[in-house]
């Protein structure tokens, strides 16, 4: 586990960096079991910082999200460094992000901190309700700790960590310029990818399940604009001519954005799960794209953010790749 | 006007009765979700233990889709919607319900929405005064309260062994006497049920003077806190989409084969789409200011022109940023800024 301290410590060298710009970490929400995004700008700002297992948001995506807008004349850009904080997950989708070229490895200091998996806040909820009070959490062995208004309570971690988490291979950053705290232990070694009970079902009752999942969406594109791997800018969802799909909201037009997403996912998503974690109408999203995940890597031996040199999977042929599933 | 008890051991009764000449719509759990669905066998929801639906009930007038008419490519005419049944929306929270009548203002104000009104007359909303506000509500600072009856027609209050009706419309007192089969007549009830909305009142823990704001909002355009307030902003839509006075719609032409049809669908303005220019130019290019266009339209615009803040303070917007953007946080801050 890393400390606090540590973490401020560095972060308060990092952002006197002068080729740093800010680091990007999470400080206390404003209630509940809320953190927030935080903007290290001086080196006083780092006091703030915290790292816990609420510390859910994939920062990464704040890599890509940056809007560039057009300048004043004569003023240039500011070239300096983002910092950031990054757990497992959240360093992978920075490889990936490096091995699609989306992002420059000069651009990014990345502190990595090794993880043991953060909250399902809905899983929470229903073993003690969301309070206005901020709680504070951590990390102790086999349990995560809280601190309600009440007194501390314990939670078994497999009862309230995420989906994503409990199938993480990678809780120790895979890329990291700074890396604080000891090497963690993976949870899985991947056979079990949370998807095994749905694969068992039929055809029909797997169709039934989504159809009411998808259903549900509101089609607010959080699931979308969380992702880090979902950086297009022009996104088919927006365009016109062609119209890829329609605005109107319905299970067709939800099921064929949910699909064209995952597709656009493939080999590509890193399982974070922020996708699941935002979704306002709690639509599994994890579930749809931990099978891509477990489906390219057992088919193809391929793997997502974990090596900056790789060539995108899409973008990739092997004549050996195994065609036994093509009907 | 009208006050009635209606007995829980009557509740199957009250529902038969409504839904004889009505759809009736009540909050039911959809996965993790509540929303308001229309009752049915399978989906019987229940008003126990349901604090407020995530998606708001603006639905009953302003659905997130509708078809606005249909056409054949190369036709000459258009065939408009089949006229909706009217619709009972049951267990309304106060909040919701004076959000439609806020809304009504700009849905009624140059030309008449039909669409729009046209629902609104056709349904009745039955309002459930809230026993335990929600984490993030702070309705009594915006002129609500967990009894309001602003654009309710019915409001009840639940008593425990029994629900205390109170028609606050003519509307609403027409429909108590036309399903006055199923109540009992009210006695002293009504002081019970002030009681309870008072004791509501006192749990509400989340508060903001919100006097000042517009005032400040007209100084504040190019202040840092914006920065501040929408450095973390995702620009997705959940906190339009599940606002409940949250109006704006876009529209479309979706054509299929022959068959079309005109859409109007919510749109939100977190969406950099939402402003963009044929040529290409976009007065709102940043997550900034699109920020700040949520907020001065509620607190500022809609103020100045319909003389009322577009904000009911229902707390949807604040409980499902997936980055805890708070709109109190950004009152506060509104109000430090000076």
């Amino acid at each position: 586990m890393v400390e606090q301290t540590t973490i401020r410590q560095k972060a308060k060298e990092i952002v006197a960096r002068e080729d740093v710009r800010h680091l990007i970490g999470w400080r206390k929400g404003t209630f509940g079991y809320r953190v927030s995004p935080y903007w290290v700008e001086t080196p006083e700002d780092a006091e703030e910082l915290i790292f816990s297992p609420l510390c859910s948001p994939n920062l990464t995506n704040y890599l890509t999200l940056e809007e560039k807008l057009p300048l004043p004349k004569g003023e240039e850009p500011d070239r300096r460094k983002t910092a950031l904080l990054v757990k497992g997950c959240d360093s992978r989708a920075a490889v990936q992000l490096l091995a699609e070229k989306g992002i420059e490895r000069e651009q990014v200091v990345l502190v990595g901190l090794p993880c043991q998996g953060v909250i399902d806040q809905l899983k929470l909820e229903e073993k003690y309700p969301e309070g206005s009070s901020g709680v504070n959490a951590e990390w102790n062995g086999e349990t995560i700790r809280f601190t309600f208004p009440d007194g501390e309570k314990e939670f078994a971690r497999e009862e309230i960590l995420a989906d994503d988490c409990l199938s993480c291979r990678y809780p120790n950053p895979v890329l990291a310029d700074e890396m604080l705290g000891e090497e963690v232990e993976a949870w899985s070694d991947g056979k079990n990818a949370g998807v095994e009970e749905l694969e068992k079902a039929s055809v029909a009752d797997r169709w039934a399940f989504w159809e009411k999942e998808f259903s549900r969406c509101l089609r607010c594109y959080a699931c979308r604009n969380v992702c880090t791997m979902c950086y297009c800018e022009d996104c088919i969802l927006e365009r016109l001519n062609p119209n890829w799909m329609f605005r109107s909201v319905n299970h067709s037009e939800n099921t064929a954005f949910h699909i064209a997403r995952a597709f656009h996912l493939v080999g590509r998503c890193v399982s974070c799960g922020e996708c699941e974690r935002v979704c306002p109408a709690g639509i599994p999203l994890g579930k749809l794209n931990q099978k891509l995940v477990k489906e390219v890597r057992e088919q193809y031996g391929f793997e997502a953010g974990v090596d900056p040199e790789s060539i995108p999977f899409q973008a990739s042929y092997n004549p050996q790749d195994q065609e036994d599933f093509i009907l | 006007m009208v006050e009635k008890v209606l007995r829980k051991d009557n509740w199957l009764n009250f529902i038969q009765a409504l839904t004889d000449a009505r759809d009736l719509w009540l909050p039911v759990k959809d996965g993790s979700m509540q929303k308001f669905a229309p009752y049915s066998e399978e989906n019987k929801g229940a008003l126990e233990e349901y604090t407020n639906s995530d998606v708001p009930p603006k639905v009953a007038v302003f659905p997130q889709t509708e078809t606005m008419f249909r056409f054949q490519l190369g036709g000459q005419q258009v065939e408009l919607p089949e006229g909706e049944k009217g619709k009972v929306f049951l267990g309304v929270r106060p909040c919701d319900a004076r959000a439609m009548s806020i809304v009504d203002s700009v849905f009624q104000w140059d030309e008449d929405d039909t669409y729009y009104s046209d629902r609104r007359e056709k349904t009745i909303l039955i309002g459930l005064a809230c026993h335990e506000p929600f984490l993030n509500c702070f309705c009594t600072s915006l002129e609500g309260s967990p009894g309001s009856t602003q654009g309710l027609d019915v409001l009840m209050v639940d008593l425990g062994e029994s629900y205390y009706l109170k028609a606050v419309s003519d509307r609403g007192n027409s429909l108590l006497q036309e399903i006055g089969n199923v109540l009992d007549d009210a006695s002293d009830e009504g002081k019970q049920a002030d009681e309870i909305i008072k004791n509501a009142e006192e749990k509400i823990v989340r508060k903001i003077e919100t006097g000042d704001i517009t005032e400040k909002l007209k100084q504040l355009w190019e202040d840092p806190l914006w920065k501040q307030v929408s450095q973390s902003c995702l620009g997705c839509g959940a906190c339009t989409y599940l606002c409940p006075t949250c109006h704006c719609f876009d529209i479309q032409d979706e054509v299929e084969g022959y068959e079309g049809r005109r859409c109007r669908m919510w749109d939100t303005c977190m969406n950099s789409e939402y402003t963009l220019h044929a040529s290409g130019h976009n007065p709102r290019p940043s997550r900034r200011d699109r920020t700040r266009n949520r907020i001065n339209h509620k607190y500022y615009y809609y103020v100045e022109k319909f003389d009322k803040i577009a904000c009911v303070g229902c707390g949807r917007c604040i409980t499902s940023c997936p980055v805890n953007i708070d709109i109190i946080d950004i009152l506060s801050r509104v109000k430090e800024a000076l």
